[in-house]
């Protein structure tokens, strides 16, 4: 099993802008899933927001396709745990001495909407930018280059990891893993097969860093890039302003549940 | 360019000096190549040249040691990166991750030494094509063959353009078709005349065709040392458990069995082993 | 020279990108091996302990943000868990508890606990108590959402059951036991 990054390689205007630019798109998506008091906000936000950028960005269908079927099963679960236990005032039905009320299932709606939101928004993301381009445009931005590094690399060297983690599991099943061993022999084997795995990754991290040290990795002064990356004035703004609502409606929630 | 006097180097946890007072001289452009048995300090050559010993594996320097003008003791890993590279057995390892392409990956190194960018285009550009990678630019360097990941992690140490390039047993873990790759590469850096080559190299024939001169490591210090030809052929191989060309064994049953009369050196290249069958 | 350069050396940097490939090769193993485990943050735990609670504290955290680029941002909100996880192997690793193999196991349970009591909040926070139907729903979800079924089976940073962290303490101490002096030390900085 391979883990495969969802970025999407598309000719679109969201896939054209700074990073940071969707990196804010998303950070406001996150902020209204938290922060926007009624379900008929979260959904507007939803509608009006989210999805005209995944439109934009050509990658609606994987993202209503991901959001609706993930939501789902929690419509479900959450209306059906909120209905009957979350008190309200409207019975709906009831089941025994379970009441089902109307605030109840609003409210499991309610959480439900703020998931939807939260989980498209950072699809969108990672739909729309690639991992090094975001992390180029956090480092420029102050993040410390050995973060992006580790992102960066962690990102590309686990699959090779798991080759070498299937590799073990397949010897061990040509032992009989599954049919033959008994369940507490299988717990005993975590140790002598994890431990080589582990052991040997050990090595290579002598040898990756000596590599990074012939590359100037620790050199000190300053860095130049080869990727460049497009702002523009007009991003700017559209960041300030998701900032600046985004912070006022952090200060409308918190004033709300002051009350 | 490479200058070690009574060069002396200890790992930390060891009592033992793994190099031991080496005096050494190598000029630029010239191509070393380097053997001796396992456990000789061939590596810890490699690593002494390049500033890891003792930079990165801390330990002792005793004596002095100079590339170009950096003292390798007293410079900084950072600084000796832009003017010695390290190539290593393993391609894999030596693949960053930082970035995503080849082309990436290769500008990486000079993007540290806060090169133009500008430059770093046009550096890299010619070493994707100087080593025929132009067409794996675009890829992942994860999803190339073990000797196409050796020459990205050459190119990559090229780009930089350093003064002197060290490879420890770059192709020990390559299929014969890397292997030839690999070779080939470092037959064109050699020959170009501008970077110094450290080849540790087990394949004797490889470095009977393309090395000046070879050294000697026994159990850390320099016991021969001289044209390449002399060196291979010489009887003190077998004692020293490095063994021979195959054409040097050839020629000395050749020559016990009253075959071949010549009492010289003995060939350790296809064609020295020709002329002496003539 | 401060800490933070200490902790974050470029050998303590590759070890921790090394870490957060580990935890997820081990996660796969242990599906492999069909036993009731996670054991999805060895990596996090070898490096609190070889290191130091900063670097532990940041592969805890980025194993799981790490996620998102995979599309399985459910596990985002559970970074910080994650990272004190991290810091908490750092501090037993300090009072001299990885030494002996009970005391590690001891630690893995404590540090179990205080995980799922700080997940709990968070859970019932983001996904309003739904999590409580167990992690197998979640991971149900995600698989039947075709995101990446890999990562939908490890329920990362999710489950903070005491027992996993018990004997995922206990494998790091086992693989303390067959670690180099000389790699130890260079781990943490000598």
């Amino acid at each position: 099993m391979r883990g495969n990054l969802l970025y999407l390689d598309k000719e679109s205007g969201l896939h054209k802008l700074h990073p940071l630019t969707k990196l804010a798109f998303t950070l406001f998506l996150l902020v209204c899933a938290a922060a926007l008091a009624d379900l008929i906000w979260l959904l507007a936000a939803f509608v009006f927001l989210l999805v005209p950028l995944a439109w934009w960005g050509r990658v609606i269908s994987p993202v209503l396709r991901s959001g609706l079927a993930v939501i789902t099963p929690f419509v479900i679960s959450l209306s059906l745990i909120q209905g009957f236990f979350t008190g309200g005032e409207t019975e709906l039905f009831s089941v025994g001495s379970f009441v089902f009320t109307l605030e109840g299932w609003l409210a499991g709606l309610t959480v439900a909407a703020r998931i939807l939101v939260a989980l498209s928004g950072a699809l969108l993301l990672t739909l729309s930018t690639r991992p090094d381009a975001l992390m180029h445009a956090l480092t420029q931005r102050g993040l410390p280059n050995g973060l992006a590094y580790i992102v960066l690399s962690s990102i590309q060297i686990f699959p090779r990891f798991q080759d070498r983690a299937q590799l073990i599991l397949q010897a061990q099943q040509a032992r009989g893993l599954e049919t033959q061993t008994h369940f507490v022999r299988r717990l005993g084997l975590l140790v002598p097969l994890t431990g080589p795995l582990i052991l040997s990754s050990i090595v290579d991290v002598e040898e990756r860093a000596m590599a990074l040290e012939a590359r100037a990795f620790s050199r000190a002064g300053r860095k130049t890039s080869l990727l460049v990356l497009r702002d523009s004035l007009g991003q700017r703004l559209v960041r300030l302003a998701l900032l600046t609502v985004g912070l006022g409606l952090v200060a409308m929630r918190v004033w709300y549940l002051l009350q | 360019m490479i200058s070690l006097r009574n060069f002396s180097y200890r790992y930390p946890s060891q009592e033992r000096f793994a190099l031991q007072e080496l005096n050494l001289e190598i000029k630029a452009g010239q191509f070393c190549g380097v053997v001796g048995a396992n456990g000789a300090g061939k590596s810890t050559l490699c690593y002494a040249l390049s500033g890891f010993a003792p930079h990165f594996f801390r330990g002792e320097v005793q004596g002095q040691g100079l590339i170009g003008k950096l003292d390798i003791a007293k410079s900084s890993l950072g600084e000796l990166a832009g003017e010695v590279g390290l190539v290593f057995q393993n391609a894999f390892n030596q693949i960053s991750g930082a970035r995503f392409t080849v082309r990436g990956e290769i500008a990486f190194g000079l993007e540290n030494l806060g090169i133009a960018r500008r430059q770093i285009q046009a550096r890299v550009d010619d070493v994707l094509d100087a080593l025929n990678l132009t067409d794996l630019a675009s890829r992942s360097p994860y999803e190339l063959s073990g000797g196409q990941q050796q020459r990205v992690a050459i190119a990559s140490i090229l780009a930089m353009r350093p003064k002197v390039l060290v490879l420890d047993e770059p192709v020990s873990q390559l299929d014969p078709h890397g292997t030839e790759e690999i070779f080939k590469i470092i037959e064109m850096i050699s020959q170009s005349g501008e970077t110094t080559v450290v080849l540790v190299e087990h394949k004797l024939e490889w470095l009977a065709a393309y090395a000046d001169r070879v050294l000697v490591l026994d159990q850390g210090r320099v016991v021969m040392d001289g044209p390449a030809r002399s060196v291979l052929a010489s009887a003190d191989m077998m004692k020293l458990g490095i063994g021979r060309t195959q054409y040097s064994q050839v020629a000395e049953i050749a020559r016990k069995q009253g075959l071949v009369s010549d009492a010289g050196l003995l060939p350790v290249t296809l064609k020295q082993a020709r002329a002496l069958f003539r | 020279m401060s800490i933070f350069k200490k902790e974050f050396s470029t050998f303590s940097i590759v070890l921790m990108a090394v870490a957060i490939a580990l935890n997820i090769a081990v996660g796969t193993l242990i599906l492999g091996l069909k036993v009731p485990l996670y054991l999805d943050s060895i990596g996090t735990v070898l490096v609190g302990v070889l290191v130091g609670p900063w670097a532990g504290a940041v592969t805890g955290f980025l194993a799981n943000i790490i996620w998102v680029f995979f599309g399985n941002p459910v596990y985002a909100p559970f970074a910080g868990v994650a990272a004190i996880i991290g810091v908490l192997a750092a501090v037993f690793a300090h009072i001299g508890w990885f030494k002996i193999w009970w005391r590690a196991a001891v630690a893995g349970i404590i540090v179990g606990f205080v995980a799922a009591i700080i997940s709990a909040p968070i859970a019932a926070y983001v996904f309003g108590g739904t999590l409580g139907a167990g992690t197998d729903a979640i991971v149900a979800l995600f698989r039947g959402a075709g995101l990446d079924a890999l990562g939908a089976n490890m329920a990362q940073g999710i489950t903070s059951d005491p027992i996993d962290k018990m004997i995922t303490f206990f494998v790091v101490w086992a693989v303390l036991q067959a670690l180099p002096q000389r790699f130890k030390a260079r781990a943490s900085g000598e």
